[in-house]
């Protein structure tokens, strides 16, 4: 029997404004469900009333319609953050802490737990500590754990977020596991570059509504709805949405083989020169690491022997897998950690005695958690927060101007705390254009952002660069990367494998293979092609197909 | 280093039945009570000196001695002080200074002695010991063996649970406070150079953050709990089970020989404080 979502109209409270309005879908057994929409749609309340969080924990709601589904039927859900999820100390101490819970005989666990484990791959971790494992496998011994419990609905709230490229493989090769085994699985996440794959149905939500409730294969013809919702999309897809009109006879394709096969036959394809990567004017670097290694107390050997040098006024990425060492090394740009030998210095000048603070005047660092930067009472006393700090003036008419160009004005007295999880992070990014700072470290700025704070994001980078400043990425989000940067540097193991322009790294697959990260598709396509020139975002590509059809037709 | 966290290894003490690991902090914790000797103290130091060497958690009691050392040092010049204002209550050994003096009428003494380093030596010890020995409970048994060997001690699981929760939360909130005063000093706020004013309003503000922060980590376990069908109303079964072994024979064993020599120790080399 299917599951279906009848009329269901919520609120918070009953003077407070409906956050779910006449709700109504089905959920088909044995496929996967995709919810998308922007923040505030009500994604994550729909969620609470179907995992049954809405009322048996939150009570005081307003809530009317039915979720219909067999008595005694069991729904348990996978969150973001699995840290916050798993109970015990080792994986099998988690995995069975469920099963626990339900009064399942000791036998019978054991038998649940090695099926879990054999049917995702995952008994090399049975002996692991929750503690020791990356993000990814955390994340795949918490649906472990949940499947153990043998639901009749899995549901996964955006369980990649917080991933690095290997954590996000693993996960998909999770849930086309449990897809293929037959298990029925929601899946509450805007991005859906990572499972566009594995995903058959999505409903589409907009402010507390259904807009959309179909198949993949018509919500990625919508286009218009797609930007509405925000949805990140994978780049094959935009690749296919901007030739369209160009290539009428194209298919959709949802990977770069399917991709390259069908514009094969439609464009002349020629064998990729790679040539020179065109010679980059030569910027003064602003900061300089030499040498740079660090070990931490328990002889792990963070970073060794790292040399890099950051042009000033460029905007940099640092790539890698999760451990490679970016953190480490751009805590130590901004003194957070004193390497254990060598030295940094900006301009010249060595960093080694100065304090963060005094540190923060040049360079400051923009974490990955907002929670951790946010505790002013306002947004305006939060944005002038590093002005405050640093003693530099400001008026209240750029205030003004730089909440208006983010679309912040109207939460200007708002408890920052309370903004959705993409406004804190832009947040956070605005407070230092009131510093004095002119090098700016953003650690994951994406996390938690749909399409066109991702969008905004870039923009607002393009900005800084604008503005005179220089800026360093780290980011998962490799499209966006070469997009945005000039150069990059890229780490592996503690090591600096690479360092060069954007165009430099285009060509350099082997890197990419040695760190098991994907170039973007038109980068990889625009290659594949033979065309001209690398491309870097959907544009160029579109520009540079359209130009070897016409040559083709003459 | 990491403080307050279990330490993953296979030492001897790893491997005991969590019930033998609480009953030695229990046991050492009314012998540290009890026990005024130095010469006792110090022998329980040597003994427990050998328990970390060879379970390698050393490092982590340095760790934990650091963290401690302002306590240890405030407690130690508390009962000197306290001690300037009186004669030795034995005879012998160097006196540094001593006079009396009349106030409000009354006569008294000041003595700067030996015996006010002995007193300040005795208390500081014995808190260390007292402290020590529970983290070295700590250090050796990860949390869900505290839940198995409270529960075996028929401790209700709801209790048993929370304390076990307490030791997943402990480092989880201790990292979130470093992140919080790394993240606020990137943004200028100086932390590093500035006076102990400073330092204690800075982590007033840090407070504000790390509560929130704590608050919707609790929210995320409250609903974690529901997911997992958590009802304490409900018998659970357990997947693991706990025994004692041999080793915890050997280990009961050394620790009666050890309390017997603190008591002779003790009987033998007293001196009242």
């Amino acid at each position: 029997m299917d599951f279906r979502v009848e009329g269901i109209s919520y609120k918070y409270s009953k003077e407070g404004r409906t956050v779910l309005d006449n709700v109504s879908f089905s959920i088909e057994q044995g496929k996967v469900t995709a919810i998308v929409g922007p923040s505030g749609c009500g994604k994550s309340t729909l969620l609470e009333i179907l995992s049954g969080v809405i009322p048996t924990l939150i009570s005081n709601g307003e809530l009317s319609g039915t979720f219909q589904k067999p008595e005694e039927s069991l729904i348990s859900v996978v969150s973001q953050t699995p840290e916050n999820q798993l109970f015990g100390y080792g994986v099998e101490d988690a995995i069975a802490f469920g099963l626990e819970n339900m009064g399942i005989p000791q036998a019978e666990i054991a038998q649940r737990m090695d099926y879990v484990l054999d049917l995702l791959s995952l008994q090399y971790l049975r002996a692991r500590s929750v503690a020791n494992l990356s993000g990814g496998q955390r994340q795949a011994v918490c649906i472990a754990s949940v499947l153990a419990m043998q639901p009749d609905i899995l549901i996964m709230d955006e369980p990649v977020s917080s991933l690095d490229p290997n954590g996000k493989s693993l996960v998909q090769m999770v849930l086309k596991q449990i897809s293929l085994d037959g298990n029925t699985v929601i899946l509450v996440d805007n991005n859906l570059v990572w499972s566009a794959g594995i995903v058959d149905h999505i409903i589409g939500m907009l402010d507390g509504k259904v807009v959309f409730d179909g198949s993949k294969e018509e919500f990625f013809q919508d286009f218009e709805l797609q930007k509405k919702l925000g949805v990140i999309i994978p780049q094959e897809v935009e690749i296919y949405r901007g030739l369209l009109p160009y290539f009428p006879d194209l298919k959709m394709f949802y990977t770069v083989e399917d991709g390259l096969n069908q514009l094969a036959m439609m464009v002349n394809t020629k064998l990729f020169s790679k040539g020179n990567a065109p010679a980059e004017e030569t910027a003064e670097s602003i900061i300089s690491v030499h040498n740079l290694e660090k070990v931490f107390g328990n002889n792990f050997h963070a970073l060794m022997d790292v040399n890099a040098n950051i042009p000033e006024g460029k905007i940099t990425a640092i790539l890698g897998q999760n451990g490679s060492g970016k953190t480490t090394f751009v805590k130590h740009l901004n003194g957070l950690y004193k390497p254990t030998t060598g030295d940094v210095r900006y301009r010249g000048e060595s960093l080694l005695d100065k304090s963060v603070a005094q540190i923060s005047r040049n360079i400051i660092l923009v974490f990955q958690h907002p929670e951790h930067m946010l505790f002013e009472e306002t947004v305006e006393a939060e944005l002038t927060f590093c002005a405050r700090m640093q003693n530099i003036p400001f008026d209240k008419e750029k205030i003004t101007e730089v909440l208006t160009k983010y679309n912040l004005l109207e939460d200007r007295e708002r408890f920052p705390l309370n903004l959705s999880m993409g406004k804190k992070h832009i947040l956070t990014i605005l407070s230092v254009l009131f510093s004095s700072a002119d090098v700016i470290i953003l650690d994951e700025p994406t996390l938690g952002m749909d399409s066109s704070l991702m969008d905004e994001l870039e923009i607002l980078i393009k900005r800084l660069k604008e503005e005179g400043k220089t800026v360093i990425i780290i980011s998962h989000e490799i499209p966006m990367v070469f997009r945005a940067v000039d150069d990059a540097i890229i780490l592996n193991n503690g090591k600096k494998i690479f360092q060069g322009t954007k165009e430099e790294m285009a060509l350099r697959d082997d890197i990419f293979d040695k760190i098991h990260i994907s170039m973007p598709p038109v980068v990889v396509m625009s290659k594949a092609l033979g065309f001209d020139r690398i491309c870097y975002n959907v544009d160029e590509f579109v520009e540079e197909a359209k130009a070897l059809k016409v040559k083709e037709a003459e | 280093m990491d403080y307050l966290k279990y330490v993953d290894s296979n030492s001897f003490l790893h491997k005991l039945d969590p019930r033998t690991k609480f009953a030695f902090f229990v046991v050492m914790a009314v012998l540290t009570s009890v026990i005024k000797s130095f010469v006792a103290l110090a022998f329980l130091l040597v003994f427990f000196v050998i328990i970390w060497k060879s379970c390698h958690i050393g490092e982590h009691i340095l760790v934990l001695l650091s963290k401690l050392k302002v306590l240890l040092l405030f407690i130690f010049l508390l009962w000197l002080c306290l001690g300037l204002f009186q004669e030795p209550k034995v005879e012998g050994g160097p006196v540094f200074f001593h006079t009396t003096f009349s106030w409000v009428g009354q006569q008294h003494v000041f003595c700067f002695d030996w015996y006010d380093f002995y007193k300040g030596a005795v208390y500081s010890l014995r808190i260390f010991l007292m402290i020590s020995s529970f983290y070295t409970v700590l250090l050796t048994t990860n949390f869900s063996e505290m839940i198995l060997g409270l529960r075996k001690w028929h401790i209700p699981y709801s209790v048993a649970f929370a304390i076990g929760l307490i030791f997943q939360i402990i480092p989880i909130t201790i990292k979130e406070l470093q992140a919080i005063m790394d993240a606020q000093s990137s943004r200028g706020l100086e932390i590093d150079k500035c006076n102990w004013v400073t330092k204690v309003k800075n982590y007033v503000t840090f407070s504000f953050p790390l509560l929130f922060r704590v608050i919707s980590k609790g929210q995320s376990i409250s609903l974690a709990m529901h997911y997992y069908k958590l009802d304490f109303s409900v018998k659970r079964t357990a997947y693991k089970a706990i025994k004692a072994s041999r080793l915890d024979v050997y280990f009961i064993a050394a620790n009666v020989v050890a309390i017997a020599i603190t008591i002779v120790l003790r009987i033998m080399y007293y001196i009242p404080v």
